[in-house]
C-alpha cells in the first residue's frame, strides 16, 4: 500500500527532519510511529498527505508515486486519504453534519448521498443526535471522534493520524483507539504517530520508532505487549 | 449536477457575505467609488465629445462684413460667390438678425442683452454648400478659393478650430485612460486587501478544505463569486450613484456651459458605457479575489 524509498526531508531552517527512511506498509496494516517530539513523525505524515514536498526520496502509495505530483493531482490523493490530527481541525462555523460533509461535497457526490453517508458516520462514532450541533458545543473526545467520522466518511484506504489522542484523557483514547482498530478490522490501513507508549502497550501493533529524522527501531512482527513497548522505551531513553 | 455545483458554490458566497458584512460593504464601497469617478470623467467627456460632432455637422462658411453692402455690391459678390461649383446659397444676416438669433439661443437669460445697440453683432454673409460637400474638408477648400478675393478676406470656418478641439478631445481620451487604468489597477489592489482579511479570518477552514480533497478551483469558487458579486453591487451602485448625482448637481450646470456653445442637450452616460461601467466592477471583484486566494489556498505549504 505505502513504499517509502531513501526519503529525506529538510525544512529551509534547522536540522533535518527526516533521513534516509525507508519504509513498507502493507494493505490493512496498522502501524504506530512513534519517537520523542521532534523525531519527525509529523513530517512524515505530513510527507504522506503531500502537504509538503520531499527534498529527496520516493513515496509510493496504491502503487502512484506521490512525490512528483503536480498540485492539481494532490487534491484526488486525498480523497483517497483520511486524516486526523490533534487539535481536530474542524470548521467551528458549521455543524457536525456541515464538517462531515465535506470530503463528499468536494467530490460531487449527490446530496441525498451525502446525508445518507454522514449519517451512518456520524452513528459510527456514537454522535448521530448532534448532527445539528457546533464543534465548540461538545467535548474534545467527541470533536475528535466528528473528525474521525469525517475521516472514515469517504472509506479511504489508508487513515493518517498524528497525535489523535493527545489532547484527551485516558477513557476518550481508549473511544478513539476502538475506533480506529473497527475501521482497521474493516480493511483500511490505519498509520498513527503518537508518543503514548502506555497506548502501544495496550494495544500492540506494529512499532516503527524515529529519532532525529532516522528509523532506529521497527517491530514488524507484532511483539507480545510488554515486550514491544519495553523495547520501545529502551530505545527511547538510549 | 452543474446546477447542483453552481447553486453550491453560491450559497458559500453568499455565507461568506453574511458573515463579514462590513468586510464586504468595504469591498463594494471601493469599487463602487472608484468606478464612480469614471462615470464623472465619461459624462463630462461623453458630452465634449458629443459637442465636437454637433458643431462638425454645423460647419459653415460666413463671411464678417464691415458694414451691410447695398444691392448692387451684394448681387456681385453673390455672383463670384456663386461662380464656385460647391456652393448652393448665399445669404445675407443683418446685424438686427445677428442679434435677435443670439437672444433665441440664450433663452431665459436673454435678458443679459438689454440696453445693448442693435448693431453689436456684425452684418455677414452665410454661404451654404451643395450636400457633398457639406463636411470639414469642402469648406476648407471653399474658403480657400474666396479668400482669394480681397473683399472677401474676413472669411470665417469652425473646421480649423473644430480640429484643434479635436486634438483636445483625444488628449482628453488619453488622459482618461491613463487615468481609469491607474484607478481600476488602484481598486484590484484594495479589493485583494479586503479579500485578504475575510481569508485571512478562514485560513483554516480553506486549508482544512484543501486537506479533505478539495480542488482549488473548488474552494476558490465562493471566493471567486463573492467578489464578482461585490463588483457586481459596486458597479451598479456606481452608476446609480452618478446618475443620482448627475440629475441633482452636474446636469444644469452642464447645460448652462454647453448652452453656450450651441449644444441644448446634456446627455447621461450612453447605454452601452453603463454596462461596461457594471461588468468591469465585476471584473474588478474577481480580479481582485485571485491573488489573495493563491496566497491562502494551497495544496502543498
Ligand atoms: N514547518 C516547519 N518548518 C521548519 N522546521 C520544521 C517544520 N515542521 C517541523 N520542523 C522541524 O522538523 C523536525 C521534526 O518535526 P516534526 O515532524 O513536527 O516532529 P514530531 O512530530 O515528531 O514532533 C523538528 O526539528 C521541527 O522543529
Ligand atoms: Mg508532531
Amino acid at each position: 500500500m505505502i513504499r517509502i524509498c531513501n526519503l529525506a526531508k529538510y525544512y529551509e531552517t534547522g536540522a533535518p527532519a527526516l533521513t534516509n527512511i525507508n519504509l513498507n506498509v502493507s494493505k490493512g496494516e496498522f502501524v504506530y510511529i512513534t519517537g520523542p517530539s521532534g523525531a519527525g513523525k509529523s513530517t512524515l505524515l505530513r510527507l504522506l498527505f503531500c502537504g509538503t514536498s520531499p527534498t529527496r526520496g520516493q513515496i509510493l502509495v496504491n502503487g502512484r508515486n506521490i512525490t512528483r505530483m503536480s498540485a492539481s493531482q494532490i487534491p484526488y490523493l486525498r480523497r483517497q486519504l483520511g486524516v486526523v490530527f490533534q487539535d481536530f481541525k474542524l470548521i467551528q462555523t458549521r455543524t457536525l453534519m456541515e464538517n462531515v460533509a465535506f470530503p463528499l461535497e468536494v467530490q460531487g457526490i449527490r446530496r441525498q448521498e451525502v446525508a445518507k453517508r454522514v449519517f451512518r458516520a456520524l452513528q459510527m462514532v456514537k454522535l448521530e443526535k448532534y448532527l445539528k450541533k457546533y464543534p465548540l458545543e461538545i467535548s474534545g473526545g467527541e470533536q475528535q471522534r466528528v473528525a474521525i467520522a469525517r475521516a472514515l466518511v469517504t472509506d479511504p484506504l489508508v487513515l493518517l493520524a498524528d497525535e489523535p489522542t493527545g489532547n484527551l484523557d485516558d477513557q476518550t483514547t481508549l473511544e478513539i483507539m476502538e475506533l480506529f482498530k473497527s475501521a482497521n478490522a474493516r480493511g483500511t490501513t490505519v498509520i498513527m504517530a503518537t508518543h503514548n507508549l502506555e497506548l502501544i502497550r495496550r494495544h500492540p501493533r506494529r512499532v516503527v520508532v524515529l529519532k532525529g529524522g532516522k528509523i532506529v527501531e521497527d517491530h514488524d512482527t507484532p511483539l507480545s505487549m510488554t515486550a514491544s513497548a519495553g523495547q520501545v522505551e529502551r530505545s527511547l531513553d538510549s | 449536477m452543474m446546477l447542483a455545483k453552481m447553486l453550491y458554490f453560491f450559497k458559500g458566497a453568499w455565507r461568506n457575505i453574511c458573515q463579514c458584512p462590513l468586510l464586504c460593504l468595504a469591498a463594494v464601497g471601493t469599487v463602487a467609488v472608484s468606478l464612480m469617478m469614471v462615470a464623472f470623467f465619461g459624462v463630462i467627456f461623453f458630452n465634449f465629445a458629443q459637442l465636437t460632432s454637433h458643431w462638425g455637422q454645423q460647419v459653415q462658411l460666413k463671411i464678417f462684413l464691415e458694414k451691410a453692402p447695398d444691392d448692387t455690391l451684394l448681387a456681385e459678390w453673390r455672383r463670384k460667390i456663386e461662380a464656385c461649383p460647391e456652393v448652393e446659397s448665399v445669404n445675407l444676416v443683418s446685424s438686427a438678425e445677428a442679434l435677435e438669433r443670439f437672444r433665441k439661443r440664450l433663452g431665459k437669460k436673454a435678458d443679459l442683452l438689454e440696453g445693448l445697440g442693435a448693431d453689436l453683432l456684425p452684418a455677414s454673409l452665410e454661404i451654404g454648400l451643395k450636400a457633398p460637400y457639406r463636411n470639414r474638408s469642402g469648406v476648407a477648400a471653399v474658403a480657400e478659393t474666396l479668400r482669394q478675393h480681397k473683399e472677401f478676406s474676413d472669411i470665417r470656418h469652425g473646421g480649423e478650430w473644430l480640429n484643434r478641439f479635436d486634438s483636445l478631445v483625444s488628449l482628453l481620451k488619453l488622459a482618461a485612460v491613463i487615468l481609469g487604468g491607474f484607478l481600476l489597477f488602484a481598486t484590484i489592489f484594495m479589493i485583494a486587501n479586503t479579500i485578504k482579511l475575510t481569508l485571512y479570518a478562514r485560513r483554516d477552514e480553506l486549508e482544512i478544505m484543501t486537506l479533505v480533497g478539495g480542488t482549488s478551483l473548488f474552494i476558490k469558487m465562493p471566493y471567486i463569486i463573492e467578489g464578482a458579486i461585490q463588483g457586481l453591487l459596486g458597479g451598479l451602485l456606481a452608476v446609480g450613484g452618478a446618475y443620482l448625482i448627475f440629475r441633482t448637481f452636474l446636469h444644469d450646470n452642464l447645460v448652462t456651459l454647453l448652452m453656450t456653445m450651441g449644444v441644448g442637450e446634456v446627455m447621461f452616460l450612453p447605454s452601452g458605457f453603463q454596462w461596461g461601467l457594471v461588468s468591469a466592477g465585476m471584473l474588478l471583484g474577481v480580479l481582485g479575489s485571485l491573488p489573495p486566494l493563491r496566497k491562502f489556498v494551497r495544496m502543498r505549504a
